[in-house]
This record gives structure tokens, sequence and C-alpha cells, in this order.
């Protein structure tokens, strides 16, 4: 839940990377720091072992300044895939604003992305999210292998759910920045109802996704 | 999950938070050194943290970030190229430790939830304990119902019987309850099938007037046996009764742990609760020995101090290539109180010797070991005053030694 402080004009926005082992959450967040250029943009936080297996979480925190003055700040966490740190994973769930969900596109990964999306499911409900209110996107992540789900076949899966699906490369890049502004897009019709952000922040839901992502300028200094 | 404990790996940090643990000297003196002049750090609030709180408020100033906002400032005549130089190496600091801070308070936090369900479960074990003491007093009466209700019980306790989460003593502990449960049961329905028989000679009591066939019918339904027997089973069933009393007031008394309060506490008591909780864990891997004296009660914070002793009990548990030995030995000397935890484990090799505090570090499989233990453990110590020490000798031993200090002039 967004926590709002009053005195230093501060809204406090949490996103977690959710999804099972090896899927490529760090690897999302790590591109995220290297392309966003918001106004604050913190140093990423890594927390893996030698073997690049996320042990607690790794954090990006990112801000802007709305019009009203406002800061609103973005902590991106991702969870640790493996089966075994649930306990880890429940924590950094807990008060979340929104999540993107990344499964791997591989063919033979399709079990372990059911089983973590039923994780989420249960993990939501233990930390007392409301799972049918919570932004969430889903992200195919990988398409740069072979031997993977098409893109037909991933959307008949998930045709009946209500969430968007996006396809992305993290390794290269491909696809993060869209999956972030899709998730961007539904927290702030989520927080909009508590916060009046057009109203009283004179913030339209196009500023605010354009303000957090930082609309990228590629071309070299 | 209580989210407001004191370990919420999520608050926001201040710039004294991040220092939290950094020698203050040492660290002033080696940035005094680099720069050369005198110094101050403060944080936003203009509180001076470090260095000369009495340098010329017109010195150059640079700020220290936190996350992404300042949450302090560096101050000293120098150019700005030096003055930015030592922001950012206080700035390296300060990110190493927040690494630390969040990673440990995470720890802590789901410890504390794990522990939580821990005492969940026990809420519902005490309750059917009761149950059962109430059931082996009122025996004859119901006998029959009261095993279907047994049988209900003890089905839902086992089939909400997630111990994955709840750590790796949970799954013995059930395993030393469900022991007495199991023949308590078998006792009850062996004395259903004597009430039958009790029964059996109640109704010929009605009809015949004659005492040697009520005598017969006696000898019939063996009852001399079944009276001898009863007796026996009862008593099993008590003792069983009080096993399964003893091993909750145990685990009641250790997982405390989000009691923030600090207390006047008997440390004996809390080894052997930690030993009673872990005896599970130990069975075929280790023998505890206790070598405990009369200890002054220590005003500390209880809960803490058993996770200490699990953790390097734990740890010791892990040493052992083959059964072996623990013993914990406790003494008051010198105004403090001395714990020993000594084990012929398989020791650690001296190249790790000046790595087993740092946080991470494990010689343990993925998922098994966090690496964390022993760096909180020795937190922990720290803020009773106290030192952690541990010497080893590869294939000899380990001896951790905890020494805490008792308030002065006792
Ligand atoms: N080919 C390919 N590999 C990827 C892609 N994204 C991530 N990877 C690789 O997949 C492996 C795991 O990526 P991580 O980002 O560490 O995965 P994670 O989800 O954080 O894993 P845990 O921390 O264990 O939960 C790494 O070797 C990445 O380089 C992708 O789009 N394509
Ligand atoms: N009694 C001991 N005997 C031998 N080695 C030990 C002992 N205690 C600690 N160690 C060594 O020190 C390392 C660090 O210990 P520590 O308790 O900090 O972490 P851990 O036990 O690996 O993981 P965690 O306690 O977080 O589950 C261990 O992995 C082990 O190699
Ligand atoms: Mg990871
Ligand atoms: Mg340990």
């Amino acid at each position: 839940m967004a926590i709002f402080d009053e005195e230093s004009k501060r809204l406090s926005i949490k996103l977690v990377y959710y999804g099972p082992a090896q899927s490529g959450k760090t690897t999302n967040l790590m591109r995220l720091h290297d392309i966003l250029r918001p106004d604050l943009k913190g140093d990423i936080m890594l927390m893996e072992t030698a073997n690049d297996r996320t042990l607690f979480f790794d954090l990006l925190p990112l801000g802007f300044k709305a019009p009203s003055g406002l800061l609103i700040k973005f902590k991106l966490y991702t969870v640790p895939g493996q089966v075994v740190h649930d306990s880890t994973r429940k924590a950094v769930l807990s008060r979340a604003d929104g999540v993107v969900f990344v499964a791997d596109s591989q063919r033979g990964q399709s079990t372990n992305n059911g089983e973590s999306f039923a994780n989420l499911e249960d993990n939501a409900a233990r930390v007392g999210i409301d799972f049918d209110r919570l932004p969430l996107v889903v992200q195919f992540n990988k398409r740069d292998l072979s031997g993977i789900l098409s893109e037909e076949e991933v959307l008949r899966r998930w045709q009946a759910a209500p969430w968007p699906v996006l396809f992305s490369s993290a390794l290269v890049g491909d696809g993060v920045v869209e999956t972030f502004n899709a998730l961007l897009k539904q927290v702030y019709d989520s927080l909009d109802r508590e916060f009046e952000f057009q109203a009283r922040h004179d913030l339209s839901r196009a500023a605010f996704i354009a303000q957090a992502s930082g609309q990228i300028d590629r071309s070299p200094p | 999950m209580n989210s407001d404990t004191e370990h919420d790996f999520e608050r926001d940090l201040s710039l004294a938070d991040l220092l939290r643990g950094i020698d203050k000297q040492r660290l002033e003196s080696a940035l005094q050194a680099l720069l050369g002049t005198a110094f101050a750090v403060s944080d936003h609030n203009g509180e001076y943290l470090l260095g000369a709180a009495d340098l010329a408020g017109d010195a150059p100033s640079l700020a220290l970030y936190g996350e992404l906002e300042p949450i302090g400032q560096i101050s000293a005549a120098i150019p700005q190229n030096r003055l930015k130089a030592a922001a950012d190496l206080i700035r390296l600091l300060l990110r190493a430790n927040a690494r630390y801070l969040m990673a440990s308070d995470l720890h802590l936090q789901t410890q504390q939830a794990d522990f939580e369900e821990l005492q969940r479960r026990h809420k519902a074990l005490e309750q059917s304990e009761q149950r059962y003491k109430a059931l082996a007093e009122t025996l004859e009466i119901r006998v029959r119902q009261q095993v279907k209700t047994i049988e209900n019980t003890q089905l839902k306790l086992y089939e909400t019987e997630k111990l994955a989460s709840v750590g790796r003593l949970a799954a013995g502990i059930a395993h030393e309850i469900n022991n007495p449960i199991g023949f308590i049961r078998s006792n009850l329905s062996t004395a259903a099938g004597y009430l039958t028989a009790l029964n059996r000679i109640d109704e010929l009591l009605q009809t015949c007037a004659d005492l040697s066939s009520l005598k017969a019918a006696w000898q019939r339904e063996d009852m001399p046996f079944i009276q001898q027997d009863m007796q026996d089973i009862l008593q099993e069933s008590i003792g069983g009764a009080e096993r399964i009393a003893a091993i909750v007031k145990d685990l009641k008394g250790f997982s405390r742990v989000n009691d923030a309060d600090w207390e006047d506490a008997d440390l004996n008591q809390l080894i052997r609760q930690v030993c009673n909780v872990a005896a599970a864990e130990l069975r075929d891997k280790a023998e505890v020995y206790l070598d405990l004296s009369q200890l002054p009660l220590l005003h500390c914070h209880p809960g803490e101090l058993g996770q200490v002793f699990l953790s390097l009990l734990m740890n010791a548990v892990d040493a052992m290539a083959a059964p072996g030995k623990i013993r914990i030995r406790s003494a008051c000397r010198e105004n403090r109180i001395v714990i020993d935890i000594r084990d012929n484990g398989r020791g650690i090799p001296a190249s790790d010797m000046s790595h087993i505090f740092d946080p991470f570090f494990t010689t343990k499989d993925v998922g098994k070991g966090m690496g964390l233990g022993l760096s909180v453990a020795r937190n922990i110590v720290k803020a009773h005053q106290g030192d952690l020490e541990i010497k080893s000798q590869p294939n000899v031993g380990t001896l951790v030694s905890i020494s805490l200090p008792l308030p002065a002039g006792r």
C-alpha cells in the first residue's frame, strides 16, 4: 500500500517483480536501471549469490516531482524465485502496489510458471493483498530463445485472464520499458482514487508514465 | 505478518542508521588523514554525526545521498573535487551498510514470521492437549465419542501441517507430539473395549441374583487382567499427556521473539528450553551435555538471546560429520555471565576464520545456510554489551564463548 508522507510531501510506491526462478526478474531491473532516465534514479542494489540467484531481493529506487511539488518515489523490488525462499518472497511482496509477473517463455517452464503464479496468489492472500484489485501485468520473457511457446499459444492460454500480457527479451532490453509502463498505467488508475493525481497534483496518467520512466533519449550526449 | 515489527527491512534509513556498526573513531581518523584537514558530517537536520562539530559554518559542503534524496552533508575547507571524492567514498560505505542492514532486517523479519506461525500452531496443540487431559480423567464416560473427537482433531492438526515454512525444528517437534498422541489413542480404543466387557457384566447384574454365575462371568470377561491393564494404560496415557504439556511449555517460553521488552531472565532456563526445542533436530546427530552453574538473573531480551543459542547450537549440529558431542557450560565470574558452547565437529579451517562473521558467508548448501547466523548472533550479543568469540581447530572442534556483563555493583 502506497505510503504518503504529508510532512515531506512524498508518496512512496512499491512495485514487485515476481516469478519462477531464473525467469529474468533481476535482468528486468538491471535493464530498467540502464535505460530509464527519470529525474531521480538511485543505485541498483543486487543481492545475489555467486551463481546469480537472488538471495533476498534486488532494489531499484526511482522518483520524480509532480507539478504540485509532490515527490513520487518508486521502489522496484525483485523476489527470489527459488522455491525454498518462500518466507522472503512473502515479506518482499507485502504492501506491494503493483506486480509484474515475469514468466519464462521456454516450453519446459510452463509448470514452473503455473506454480509460481499460484504461489503469488497464495502469498498475496497471506499478506492481506486483494488479488482481484492488485495492478498486475504478465510478461513472457526470453523471446530470443528457440523452443519457446509462440505468442499465439501464450495469448490463447491467458485469454480468459484479466491481466495484460507482454513479451520481452530482457537480456537485450526489449519489452522491459513497455512492461513497466503497462504496470504504471494500472498503478495510476488504482492509486488515483485515493490520491487524486489529476485534481490535486496536476498530473495526468500520460505524464505520470512519461516522468516515471523518463522519456528516453538514446542519442549519445 | 505484523507489519510494524522493529525489523522492517523497508523502513527509511537515516544517516545515523547507516553509520551504525561502523567504527566511528576509525572512520573519522581515516577521513581526517585523507582530507588533511578538519571536516564535519551532519544529517539533514543539522545534527553532527562525525568530525568536528565546531567547523566554520562557511566551509564548502556537499550533500550525501541516501536511496534518492540527500540525507546529510559533509563539509571541509578543501577543493570541491576532493570533497566530492570523500563524499563518494562515504556513499560507497553507506551503500554497503544499507545492503547489510536491509538483508539482516529482512532475515529477522522472516524469522519472526516463521515463529509466529509456530506459536499459532502451538496454541492449537495446547488446546487439544487440554482436551486429552480431561479425557483421561473422565474416561469411563463416552469413551467411544471421545475417540472420534480425537481422531478429528488429530486429522485437522496434521492437515494443517504445512511445516516447511516453520523451519527445521517444527518437523521434529510434531513427531515428538505425535508419538504420545498415538499411544493415547490406542489406549483409548483398548479402554473402549473394556467398557463393553463391563457393560456385559452390568447387564448380568440386573438379572441374576446368584453370586457364583456372576463370578464366572467376571472370570470369563477376564476382569482381573482388565483391572490391571486399565490401571497401566491410564497411567501411560497420563504420562503421554504430561509429555505433550512439557513440550508445549518449552516452546511457549522460547518462541517469544516478538516481545520487544527486556526482562530479567535466567539464562540457564533459556538454554534448557532451547535444547528441548531442538531435541528432535539433535537426535542421532549430537549429544548435548549441560554443565550449568547457578546464575543471577540477567536483564536481557530473552527472545533474541534464545535465537542466538539456537543458532549456535544448529551450527554445532551442522558441523558434525558423525554423531558428536556438544557441551554447553554457563558460569558467572567477575561480574559477567559466560556461556561456552563447545562441539567436537569438523571445526573451521584457518582460511575461513576471518570470514565467518561476514554476513552471507556460508559453507553450507544453497537453501540450507544463509550465512547470517553468526553475524546476527554477534549483533544481538553486542546489543547486550557483550562479546562473542570463536576458537576452532579443524577436525577437533569449535568453541563459541559468549560473555555478557552484569550491571555493576552486583
Ligand atoms: N536468452 C535470454 N536469457 C535471459 C533473458 N532474461 C534473463 N536471461 C538469463 O536468465 C538467467 C536468469 O536471469 P535472472 O534475471 O538472474 O533471473 P531471476 O528471475 O532474477 O532469478 P532468481 O533470482 O533465481 O529468481 C540469466 O543467465 C539471464 O542472463 C532473456 O530475455 N533472454
Ligand atoms: N560450530 C561450527 N563448526 C564448524 N563451522 C562452523 C561452526 N559455526 C559456524 N561455522 C562456519 O561458519 C559459517 C558461517 O556461520 P553462520 O552461522 O554465520 O552461517 P550458516 O550457519 O552457514 O547459515 P545460517 O546460520 O544463516 O543458517 C558456516 O557456514 C560454517 O562454515
Ligand atoms: Mg534474481
Ligand atoms: Mg548458522
